[in-house]
């Protein structure tokens, strides 16, 4: 058992060294191992080729990393609170909410409201995730039935969608043109200073998501179970719930709706591991998401160059199999 | 020592057990019988912190339950409850291993006392050579077993049963209640339980509590509480149903 996990987490690691300098090194641009290799150690000489790697590439390929382990956490999180294992911030509209929040900013902003900036973008795709998520955990106050939920959630996303639709109708083109860029979803163009804002948010999300591992354990049990095994049941939701928007919320602020990571990394993270336990599946999710995200974003990147495919198409070619293993294994188990 | 003295308990406003007393020794057992909804569950769920008391005290050895923090209670008292457990790819171990809970640090992870009491649980359940099994792949009996373990494994001074028996066949009620009896003798834990079988309950129990309708109707000796004219009116039967059932 411990030497699976141990196998696991070298695997893991492994995996993020080599997509990491495959991501860097992928792209339209020809620049060869060696030199990628002194433009790290910071002795190149050629400049074009530092510029593009340190200035395109590497702030690409890391912002794929942290979000990619962000989204997934963020999914295992929201499968954790709903004892569902197909709950994720896709299936519960809250990306969705996001779209609308941003395609709203921007027509305010077209019409002068208000100043458009990349901050403000990130905010309004934040509050978006925010709402749908109040809007399904109110639902699931209601709602005990999990399936009945996720279709909730669905629901939700499609008000969502239809709303944006209807404001994206009434708006002329130029005043959307970067909505229609923020729907596709892409780890490309993050500044270094955004990525680092990213970065801080996503890293405390994870350390704390840690630190939670035993009674998220405890929770996985069962609420009457855990709160027999004395945790402060109403505490761990809420702080189970916050760290999901929180980090759901970044990612759509900053790569836009990324679909299916978020349930797909923590089933396979599960297979590889042989274990559910949270104290092996946070860090794991985090890493897995991050590698699945750096290589669907190197499939996004290579595959119609020197065009680019949506994110989001190439992560749910990759993660929508994975749902339907799931939900056929589900079936197994029940039969 | 499990002290009640004039509980009543129920949810929000709603009272559905009513000035309730009664002492439990370690080591003895007390078996709550009366029909589905009489709030055996609903006393169960408040000595084990499920509900807050909507008045009375209930006291373990000389502590009020709810002036222990929710750590310290847990430890005090462990419950097997109705529902079933979520316990994806756990193995029968793991799940144990919960139970040790309230005893662990930050990150939940067991120091080797911790994996004595699950290793000497586990074996006086018997569920030792399950250990490595999945969970989820065992019979309702061993289940039951492994979740005794789980109880047990942390040492509590009273342990609570609601119905621990109600989906198990007679082979797996008669072993499951036999080591109840000598886990409570072994480690001189109070035992209060919900049964629905009162024959079991006569041969296992040192008092029995009847209850109907939320209110205590007779507490005693399982003889004198589990005679045939007491059953008869405490369960509603006629003399001739209750020959038929039990002649």
């Amino acid at each position: 058992m411990n030497k699976r996990i141990l196998f696991s987490f070298i695997l893991l690691a492994a995996l993020t060294l080599i997509f990491l300098l495959l991501g860097v090194s992928a792209g339209s641009a020809d620049i060869s191992p060696a030199e990628l290799m002194r433009v790290l150690m910071g002795r190149s000489s050629d400049g074009t080729a530092a510029l593009i790697l340190l200035k395109i590439r590497l702030p690409r390929t890391l912002a794929a990393f942290v979000l990619g382990g962000a989204l997934a956490l963020s999914g295992y999180m929201l499968q954790t609170y709903f004892h569902n294992p197909i709950a994720g911030p896709f299936v519960l509209g809250i990306s969705s909410g996001a779209r609308l929040m941003v395609a709203v900013t921007l027509v305010l902003a077209a019409r002068g409201a208000l100043r458009l900036g990349s901050a403000l973008m990130a905010g309004a795709a934040f509050f978006g995730a925010l709402i749908s998520m109040m809007a399904v955990l109110l639902a699931s106050s209601k709602i005990k039935n999990m399936s009945m939920l996720v279709v909730c959630g669905v629901m939700i996303g499609y008000i969502c969608t239809a709303i944006t639709d209807i404001i994206v109708n009434f708006a002329d083109d130029s005043d959307i043109v970067n909505l229609r860029g923020w729907s596709i979803g892409s780890f490309s163009g993050m500044k270094s200073d955004q990525l680092i804002v990213a970065a801080a948010i996503v890293f405390i999300s994870l350390a704390a998501s840690v630190f939670l591992s035993k009674p998220i354990s405890a929770y996985q049990l069962g609420e009457s179970y855990a709160v027999e095994m004395g945790v402060n049941i109403r505490a761990v939701r809420i702080a189970i719930i916050l760290l999901s928007s929180l980090l759901s919320g970044c990612v759509a602020a900053f790569a836009g709706p990324v679909s299916f990571v978020g349930i797909a990394v923590p089933f396979l993270m599960k297979m590889l591991l042989g274990t559910a336990k949270p104290l092996c599946m946070i860090p794991a999710c985090f890493i897995g998401g991050g590698v699945f995200c750096i290589i669907s974003d190197i499939i996004a990147r290579t595959v119609i160059s020197p065009s680019e495919l949506g994110i989001s198409t190439v992560t749910s070619v990759l993660g929508a199999p994975v749902v339907l293993m799931i939900m056929l294994r589900k079936k197994k188990n029940n039969a | 020592m499990l002290e009640v003295r004039n509980l009543y308990a129920g949810y929000g406003k709603k009272e559905i057990a009513r000035d309730i007393s009664f002492k439990v020794n370690g080591g003895e057992i007390l078996t709550l019988i009366g029909q589905n909804g009489s709030g055996k569950s609903t006393i169960l769920k408040t000595l084990s912190g499920h509900l807050r008391p909507l008045s009375g005290d209930i006291i373990i050895d000389g502590r009020p339950l709810l002036s222990m923090r929710r750590e310290e209670r847990a430890k005090a008292v462990s419950a097997m409850l109705t529902d079933r457990p979520g316990t994806d790819m756990m193995t029968c171990r793991d799940v144990v291993e919960t139970g040790r809970h309230p005893y662990t640090g930050t990150f939940g992870l067991l120091g080797p006392a911790d994996k004595e009491s699950v290793r000497e649980a586990m074996r006086l359940t018997d569920t030792e050579e399950l250990a490595e099994s999945r969970f989820s792949e065992i019979s309702d009996g061993q289940k039951q077993r492994v979740m005794l373990a789980r109880a047990v494994c942390r040492e509590p001074k009273v342990l609570l049963f609601d119905e621990p028996t109600s989906f198990l066949d007679i082979h797996y009620k008669l072993t499951f209640l036999y080591m109840i009896d000598r886990l409570r003798k072994e480690k001189k834990i109070a035992v209060v339980m919900s049964l629905h079988e009162t024959e079991l309950a006569a041969k296992i129990s040192d008092s029995v509590m009847l209850l109907k309708n939320g209110v205590c109707t007779g507490l005693g000796s399982p003889e004198t509480m589990l005679g045939r004219d007491r059953l008869m009116e405490h369960f509603d039967l006629s003399e001739e149903l209750y020959d038929r059932y039990h002649g």
